[in-house]
C-alpha cells in the first residue's frame, strides 16, 4: 500500500466518522435486528467503552456472540452482537465478567440480578404466525425460556404471552419452529 | 590432521559466555509462544463449548478430532474444562489471566479519547504495560507483538526475494509520521465515539482475526488491511508499517523515551563492521550510538555483533556519540595522525 493511498483511506474514514454519529446511523437501520450482549450499556455509551478486544465472544459457552464487520457502520466495527435466530443467549453472564472496559457490565448470575440488570430486548408474539394461536398446541418458546412463568406464560392451548419481565435473551426465537418465526426479540436500544 | 592447534584451543577458552548474545533466541521463543497462544486459545474455546454442551456424540469426525486433541492438551491442567479454561482469555490487545486483566496502553488511550472520560477500572489494566514500557522502552514491539512475528518473517522473505534478484522496496520516510497516525487515530476515536485507534493497529487486528478465522468462521476486514501492510513492507519500505505508521508503536516509543534499560555500544571493542546497522529492523544507527526512543530492545544487533561490542546498560538516555570503534581502521588512522601530530 502506498503511503498516499493509506492517508487517503484515513481521510476517507475521517469523513465517514464525522458524518453525524455512526451510532445513530446504525440505529436507524431497522433491517439489522441484533442484540448486544447481556448487561451491555446503552448503544452510544457502549461504543465509547468497547475496545473491540473480542473476549466476550471468546468466553461465550453458547457461541452466540458474533462480531460486526463494516455492515453496521465504521463505529461498530468488531463490536459484539447476537442474532437470536442464529443463537440465543443462555444468560451465563460470563461476558460481563471478562469485559475489561465494562462496556458489558458485570451482573451476577442470579435470578433477581438478571431480572433487574439485563435488558437486551423484548420478545413479541405474532399471533397470526404462532401455531398455538392457530389451534395447534405448541409451547416450544415457553419451554425454551430460561425465565418461565416470569418472562413468559402460556394460556389456553399453550398460547404464549410475554410479560414485561422479559430480558430479551432470544432463546424463544431460537427455538420457535415456525418459519418465519412467530416470536421475535426486538432490541431495547436507545 | 584435524586436531586443534594450541592457538585455536586458547581462542575457544578465552571467548567468554555473553548472555545478551543469546537473548535474540529467547525473543523468538517468546514471539512464537505468544503467537501459538493466540492460535490455541480459540481452539480451546471451541473445545470448551463442546464440553459445556455435552455434545461429543453429536460432533462430526473432524470436530471429534479437535475435541480429542484439545482434551489431551488441556487435561493435565484442568478438571472442568468448561469453567477452568476461562482463566486465560483474550489477546495482546486486552487479555485476562486468572481474573487479572491486562490491556494495551493504546486501548486505554483510545478509550479515553472515545468516551472523553476516565474510567479507572479499565485504565488501571494498562498500568503494568505502561510501567514495563517506562523501564524497558518499546519492548512490546520486539518481544510480544504477534504482528512483529509475521513482519519479521516477512522481512526475511523480502531479503530472499532480493537475493533471488527481485527488487524490493527500501524507501525511507520520516519516523515521526506514526505520531501523526496516533494523533489522527485518537481524534477519529473522539469524533466517532468509538475506539477506532485499534482498527489500524496490527497486534489488535491479528488477535481478533485469528479468533474470527478459527472460531467465528471467517476473516474480517482487518485481514485485508494487514495483508496491505505486509505488501507495503515488501514493496515500499522494510518494516515500513512498524517504523513509520504504527500508532501503538508511536505510543510505546513516547512512553519509552527515557527508558532505563537500553542497549549501548562499547567503543573499545567495536570494529566498525556495521552489521548492527544492517540487521536493525527499525533502521536505527547502533554503530554511531543512535538508538533513541525507537529502539525496541530486540537485541538483534547484540546477537550479530562479532566482537560483543553491544551490551545492555541502565541509563535514562543514550551515550553521546563515541566516535569510531577502537578495533576499526578509522580509529587506528586517527590514532596514528594524533601520534605524528604529537611527535612533530
Amino acid at each position: 500500500m502506498e503511503r498516499r493511498t493509506f492517508l487517503q483511506a484515513l481521510v476517507a474514514s475521517a469523513v465517514a466518522a464525522a458524518a453525524p454519529s455512526t451510532a445513530a446511523l446504525a440505529a436507524s437501520r431497522s433491517s439489522l435486528r441484533y442484540l448486544r450482549p447481556p448487561g451491555a450499556l446503552q448503544e452510544q455509551e457502549f461504543l465509547e467503552h468497547c475496545i473491540h478486544c473480542g473476549q466476550c465472544g471468546e468466553i461465550c459457552p453458547n457461541r452466540c456472540i458474533n462480531y460486526f464487520g463494516m455492515e453496521n457502520g465504521l463505529g461498530s466495527i468488531d463490536t459484539p452482537y447476537i442474532i437470536p435466530r442464529e443463537q440465543g443467549c443462555i444468560l451465563c453472564m460470563k461476558c460481563g465478567e471478562v469485559c475489561p472496559t465494562d462496556a458489558i457490565t458485570e451482573i451476577e448470575r442470579d435470578f433477581e440480578a438478571i431480572l433487574s440488570g439485563v435488558d437486551m430486548g423484548h420478545a413479541r408474539v405474532d399471533e397470526s404466525l404462532c401455531l398455538s394461536f392457530q389451534g395447534k398446541t405448541c409451547g416450544v418458546c415457553y419451554r425454551a425460556c430460561p425465565l418461565p412463568d416470569v418472562a413468559i406464560y402460556v394460556g389456553r392451548l399453550e398460547q404464549p404471552h410475554v410479560t414485561d419481565e422479559c430480558v430479551g435473551c432470544g432463546l424463544c426465537e431460537r427455538s420457535c419452529i415456525q418459519l418465519p418465526q412467530a416470536i421475535r426479540v426486538f432490541p431495547t436500544r436507545a | 590432521m584435524a586436531a586443534p592447534t594450541i592457538n585455536e584451543g586458547a581462542a575457544v577458552h578465552h571467548k567468554p559466555f555473553f548472555l545478551w548474545r543469546h537473548l535474540n533466541k529467547l525473543r523468538w521463543l517468546t514471539l512464537i509462544i505468544v503467537f501459538a497462544m493466540l492460535v490455541l486459545l480459540p481452539f480451546l474455546h471451541i473445545y470448551q463449548t463442546y464440553t459445556a454442551a455435552h455434545a461429543y456424540d453429536l460432533l462430526s469426525p473432524g470436530e471429534k478430532q479437535l475435541y480429542d486433541v484439545m482434551e489431551s492438551i488441556a487435561a493435565p491442567f484442568v478438571s472442568d474444562p468448561a469453567e477452568d479454561l476461562d482463566a486465560v482469555k483474550g489477546n495482546t490487545w486486552s487479555g485476562s489471566f486468572w481474573g487479572f486483566k491486562i490491556s494495551d496502553p493504546l486501548a486505554a488511550l483510545g478509550q479515553v479519547a472515545a468516551s472523553l472520560s476516565l474510567y479507572w477500572p479499565f485504565l488501571l489494566t494498562a498500568l503494568v504495560p505502561i510501567l514495563a514500557t517506562i523501564i524497558f522502552g518499546r519492548f512490546f514491539c520486539g518481544w510480544i507483538c504477534p504482528a512483529t512475528f509475521i513482519y519479521e518473517l516477512n522481512s526475511n522473505f523480502a531479503s530472499w526475494l532480493r537475493w533471488a534478484g527481485i527488487r524490493v522496496g527500501n524507501r525511507r520516510f520520516d519516523k515521526r509520521i506514526k505520531y501523526g497516525v496516533l494523533a489522527l487515530g485518537l481524534i477519529l476515536s473522539a469524533v466517532s465515539g468509538s475506539v477506532l485507534a485499534g482498527v489500524v493497529y496490527p497486534p489488535a487486528i491479528i488477535g481478533r482475526e485469528i479468533y474470527y478465522t478459527i472460531a467465528q468462521g471467517g476473516l474480517g476486514a482487518g485481514t485485508i488491511f494487514f495483508l496491505g501492510t505486509l505488501l507495503f513492507d515488501i514493496l515500499v519500505a522494510r518494516r515500513g508499517f512498524c517504523r513509520y505508521l504504527c500508532p501503538g508503536g508511536a505510543l510505546y516509543a513516547l512512553l519509552g523515551r527515557y527508558r532505563l534499560v537500553r542497549i549501548r555500544r562499547i567503543a573499545e571493542t567495536c570494529n566498525d563492521c556495521a552489521k548492527c546497522n544492517v540487521v536493525c529492523e527499525f533502521d536505527l544507527d547502533p554503530l554511531r550510538d543512535g538508538f533513541g526512543q525507537e529502539c525496541n530492545n530486540c537485541t538483534a544487533c547484540i546477537a550479530i555483533c562479532p566482537t560483543d561490542a553491544l551490551t545492555f546498560t541502565i541509563r535514562p538516555s543514550d551515550y553521546p556519540e563515541q566516535g569510531p570503534g577502537h578495533l576499526g581502521q578509522l580509529y587506528r588512522k586517527q590514532q596514528a595522525t594524533e601520534d605524528t601530530d604529537a611527535a612533530s
